[in-house]
């Protein structure tokens, strides 16, 4: 991440959306929407001293709505570009022109509340989609209580609560009582294999599981951990070795059984109902902590930007290609690359996205040195 | 020079980076103890020392007061060291004089509470960092011509893909088979998943853009049998049928696939007639002699076993597959899959899956501790699902066994200085970030040389290989950081060999000189690791920019406290 | 007149990859991000199978 930042041949165009697409490949006109920061890009020095004081709060998105951040905010610490951005749904000076606070701390000078979203075009010679991938809103899965269970969350929010840098430091303290999880279960396919949802395996659920699980025993000695499962899927380099030491020096169960239903007891804990199926009894277990590994889905937005591009896309709404030509969409000089194209694990993406740049290398005929730098 | 002591003279410049740091530590403070020691002619802090007003402070300071070392306070090197090295070579300072010390990750936010023992901490750290910085020395970057031609070891479907997108790049590409005919594991399999394409038909745009282009060298029934030299730069020896063909290249594609691993006679019963693998399958499909009325089909023999821990990727679907072009051919086969874990993952895998279930296909799960039994033409398995033991008469068995590391590989990675892994495949840079890339600069692997991967996925491979190895092609020379190894003199080097063995990036080798066995480092191959130095026991290798003397300046100055 | 630049569309560890290759090779890459920040994700994982090391 830190290298494509500072690469002088990537110009980073973030916090902006594509509107507009025409021409053919090798000869593209796109158009984008830059959306107003409120902040000079090239003034922020990213310190922190507006955002300490900035009144107002508003759900923190990258800590998946686990925390609070201010209505003037950087989107995570390493985040690049490394500049702050002004919330304009949040901010009062910008929704009806009180408070001026950040202005006045701000010693580099780089708010700007008169800021405008600009319409900006670009010229290239091909297009690559790497749009990527979000988690399925289990709350539709009723027999599992997201949203209703307050100890029941996504695999998403879990990967926040585990990690140091955010909400809880790295403990596992649960919603309803942040009392520390010592018991937690994590189920596999929800919304995903279902004829209900989504009819297709994520590809990665079953081995995140197992590293969050490694994640908390590492936190805990004494966490205790089970996963839910109908077919493990240990297809990648390595993933079956990982399942292995996951039992034998983790102590991680794996319980072949999709899981029925999940009530709460009276102290908030998670109670599962399900068969094991290679016993085939019914049985029951109660946890502190539920985290529901649900379908990973293609990014919101992905229909529209489809539309804008002419591309098209499968009935889940990956990004269709040739599974033989597995980095080109429907439209010549439009390629793809990453989880928005089929369910894959980071390896893999990052082999499909030299693969896609490959191809438009090729297209272009990109030869011999044609040292260039973005103006 | 500095008038103090005939040391040259450094420039000390301590960020207040906001609140970040100046918050926590006493950096006027800092910047009175930094001019009193050794060699430091200038002090300053600045709010921000990254930002134009702070860089343009470091450049007017330069000028003004001949500073010849500049130690910046402020934050990670990880982010703002090739800034900082770029403001002193814009000012006339070599880059290399430059010294970063961290007095914020390590010293304010690490120690928020006491900030008055974070401020003695920084302290510390900025007097080591001024004492390095007195014996930095200048270096220049290393350079050297890249070859603009490629070798791509192994005329399979990645090999085929990858040479063929090189060659449309317009670089000149040698490809080494080492069958007779090009096409590798593809020319033995019938139709491809999950569009029941045939595999000839995936196969041969790739091998005719391969024959048709003037810029690949094709060597059939070929072996490579020597490869010398580093990135850019290549010697490389071919073994053809008719001679030794030396030439050279840039870089180097490995992409020599997998083999199927083949059951020892009697498993299972297998027999190679009516006990045969999935590949003996496709053959029989292939030329249509399939005469088979009860199939069934074990998944998982040989593999994700104590032997073989790995699980093959690409069996069950391959089972999946098969099991609908025989139900295809005759409804009224029975077709049964005794399966352990189903890998029927992505996008479109589950509906095949689907797709076989509803053509009558039947899915039986065994666990490993209750192996199915063959006898009398019947497969005993307990049915965990069930709960009882099924009895399935065949007149055709399947094995469904694991790809397994090509013939050879072992050779060949000697040959190329590339690891190998536990399960016998190549062994990449990095398993997430790096997964195209050896740590040895200038090789590459795609297909199933790397891990069993399906036709799609070695086709995405074999591109991403194109691109990695395009990268050093298209530029016509590669750049490097000079912090690298040397030999101090080749007299102290005792030719034993240790750093050449432990060099994780093939950069150092032992060559013939008159006085024995010598190591050579190669310096554009170095990443500048210090594995050598600090393992040679005879201290014939530096490491420069890491040097004993910069180390030892350093810890002396936190001793000297 | 045609380009030789290339816009990528996503900055997570995918179009990251795919930009920097090809930015590598001397090509111009747009990088461009919905979000505030590039990172995608994978950012947002505190390690990552089968490794467990950390994402940033």
């Amino acid at each position: 991440m830190l290298d494509a930042g500072r690469h002088p041949n990537i110009k980073i165009l973030a916090y902006s959306e594509v509107q507009g697409l025409e021409g053919k490949a090798g000869d593209f006109t796109v158009q984008y929407l830059k959306k107003a920061r409120y902040i000079k890009e090239e003034v922020c020095t990213a310190c922190g001293a507006c955002a300490e004081k900035c009144p107002i709060k508003a759900d923190n998105d990258f800590e998946m709505g686990l925390k609070k951040r201010k209505a003037i905010y950087i989107y995570f610490p390493q985040g690049i570009p490394a500049v702050y951005t002004i919330d304009p749904e949040h901010c009062p000076m910008i929704l009806k022109g009180k408070c001026g606070l950040c202005a006045k701390l701000c010693q580099a000078g780089a708010i700007d509340y008169e800021q405008k979203d600009e319409k900006k075009t670009l010229h290239v010679g091909a297009v690559i989609v790497a749009t990527g991938v979000t988690q399925f809103d289990p709350s539709v899965v009723t027999e599992y209580g997201y949203g209703r269970i307050k100890n029941v969350i996504t695999g998403l929010e879990y990967e926040r609560l585990i990690s140091a840098s955010g909400p809880t430091k790295g403990h596992l303290y649960r919603p309803s009582d942040e009392k520390l999880a010592k018991r937690v279960a994590y189920i596999q396919c929800v919304g995903s294999r279902s004829l209900k949802y989504k009819d297709y395996c994520s590809s990665v659920c079953c081995m995140y599981a197992i590293k969050d699980a490694m994640l908390a025993r590492e936190h805990d000695e004494e966490a205790e951990s089970y996963i839910f499962y109908s077919d493990f899927r240990v297809m990648g380099k390595r993933y079956q070795q990982y399942r292995l030491r996951g039992a034998e020096d983790y102590g991680i169960k794996y319980i072949r059984g999709r899981v029925a239903e999940i009530i709460e007891d009276a102290e908030g804990n998670p109670v599962l109902w399900y068969e094991d199926t290679r016993t085939r009894q019914v049985k029951s277990l109660t946890v502190d902590m539920v985290v529901l590994c649900s379908a990973a889905v293609p990014s919101k937005g992905v229909e529209q930007l489809a539309e804008v591009l002419g591309i098209e896309l499968t009935p889940n709404r990956f990004v269709k290609t040739d599974p033989f030509h597995p980095t080109d969409t429907t439209v010549p000089g439009i390629f793809v690359c990453g989880f928005c194209q089929n369910p894959k694990d980071i390896a893999e993406s990052v082999s499909q996205a030299s693969g896609a740049a490959s191809r438009a290398a090729g297209l272009l005929g990109i030869t011999s040195s044609g040292k260039r730098t973005v103006a | 020079m500095n008038e103090k002591r005939g040391l040259p003279s450094v420039g000390v410049f301590v960020c207040r980076c906001g609140v970040n740091i100046g918050g926590f530590l006493d950096t006027p403070a800092l910047v009175e103890y930094a001019k009193t020691l050794p060699g430091v002619v200038f002090a300053k802090e600045n709010l921000y020392t990254c930002s134009e007003s702070g860089t343009a402070e470091i450049k007017k300071a330069i000028q003004e007061n001949d500073i010849q070392r500049v130690v910046v306070a402020a934050c990670t090197p990880l982010t703002h060291e090739p800034l900082f090295r770029a403001i002193c070579q814009e000012a006339g300072v070599n880059p290399y004089l430059f010294e970063f010390v961290n007095i914020r990750e390590h010293c304010s936010w690490a120690h928020m509470k006491e900030g008055e023992e974070a401020t003695k901490k920084a302290k510390d750290l900025i007097r080591m960092g001024v004492a390095r910085a007195i014996e930095l020395e200048p270096l220049e970057s290393i350079e050297a011509e890249v070859e603009p031609s490629a070798l791509v070891i192994g005329g399979g479907i990645s090999g085929l893909v990858a040479a063929a997108s090189l060659a449309e790049r317009g670089f000149r590409v040698a490809l080494v088979e080492r069958e007779g005919e090009l096409g590798g594991m593809l020319r033995h399999l019938y139709k491809l998943y999950p569009s029941d394409v045939p595999a000839e038909e995936v196969l041969k745009p790739w091998r005719d853009k391969v024959i048709d282009n003037p810029l690949v060298d094709l060597y059939l029934e070929s072996e490579v049998i020597s490869v010398k030299g580093y990135i850019g730069n290549y010697d490389v020896v071919i073994k053809s049928p008719e001679k030794e063909i030396p030439l050279k290249a840039g870089v180097i594609i490995l992409a020599t696939g997998a083999q199927l691993w083949e059951p020892p006679e009697g498993l299972y019963g297998y027999n190679k007639k009516d006990v045969i693998t999935q590949l003996e399958l496709e053959s029989l499909l292939m030329k249509g002699k399939l005469k088979a009325d009860k199939v069934v089909m074990i998944q998982c023999v040989g593999a994700m076993s104590p032997e073989r821990s790995y699980c093959s990727r690409i069996c069950c679907v391959t089972a999946i597959k098969n099991a609908i072009l025989i139900k295809e051919l005759n409804t009224a086969a029975s077709v049964h899959i005794l399966y352990r874990q189903m890998q029927a993952y992505g996008d479109e895998y589950e509906s095949y899956l689907r797709r076989a279930k509803e053509l009558g296909v039947r899915f039986v799960n065994f666990s490993p501790e209750q192996s199915p039994v063959v006898e009398n033409q019947q497969v005993k398995v307990y049915h965990q699902l069930l709960g009882r033991e099924l009895t399935l008469p065949f007149d055709l068995l399947v094995l469904s066994t694991p790809l397994v590391t090509q013939r050879g590989s072992e050779a060949l990675a000697t040959l190329l200085k590339v690891p190998i892994d536990q399960d016998g495949f190549f062994l990449e840079a990095h398993i997430k970030l790096r997964p195209l890339d050896f740590s040895t600069d200038g090789i590459y692997l795609c297909g199933c040389a790397h891990y069993p991967a399906d036709v799609g996925e070695a086709v995405s491979q074999a591109l991403g290989a194109a691109s990695r190895a395009s990268i050093h092609l298209t530029r016509g020379y590669i750049k490097v950081e000079p912090i690298v190894s040397s030999l101090i003199d080749e007299k102290l080097c005792q030719g034993c060999g240790l750093c050449a063995g432990l060099c994780p990036y093939g950069a150092i080798e032992m060559v013939d000189t008159s006085e024995g066995k010598k190591a050579r480092i190669i310096s554009v191959a170095c990443k500048g690791c210090g594995i050598c130095a600090a393992s040679c026991y005879c201290q014939a290798i530096r490491l420069s920019h890491y040097t004993r003397e910069q180390l030892e300046a350093q810890i002396r100055a936190l001793l000297s406290a | 007149m045609g380009s030789k630049d290339v816009l990528v569309i996503g900055g997570g560890i995918a179009g990251i990859q795919a930009a920097f290759d090809l930015a590598e090779m001397g090509v111009a890459a747009y990088l461009l991000e919905r979000k505030p920040s590039i990172g995608g994700v994978m950012a947002q994982l505190d390690k990552t199978f089968p490794t467990n090391d950390c994402a940033i």
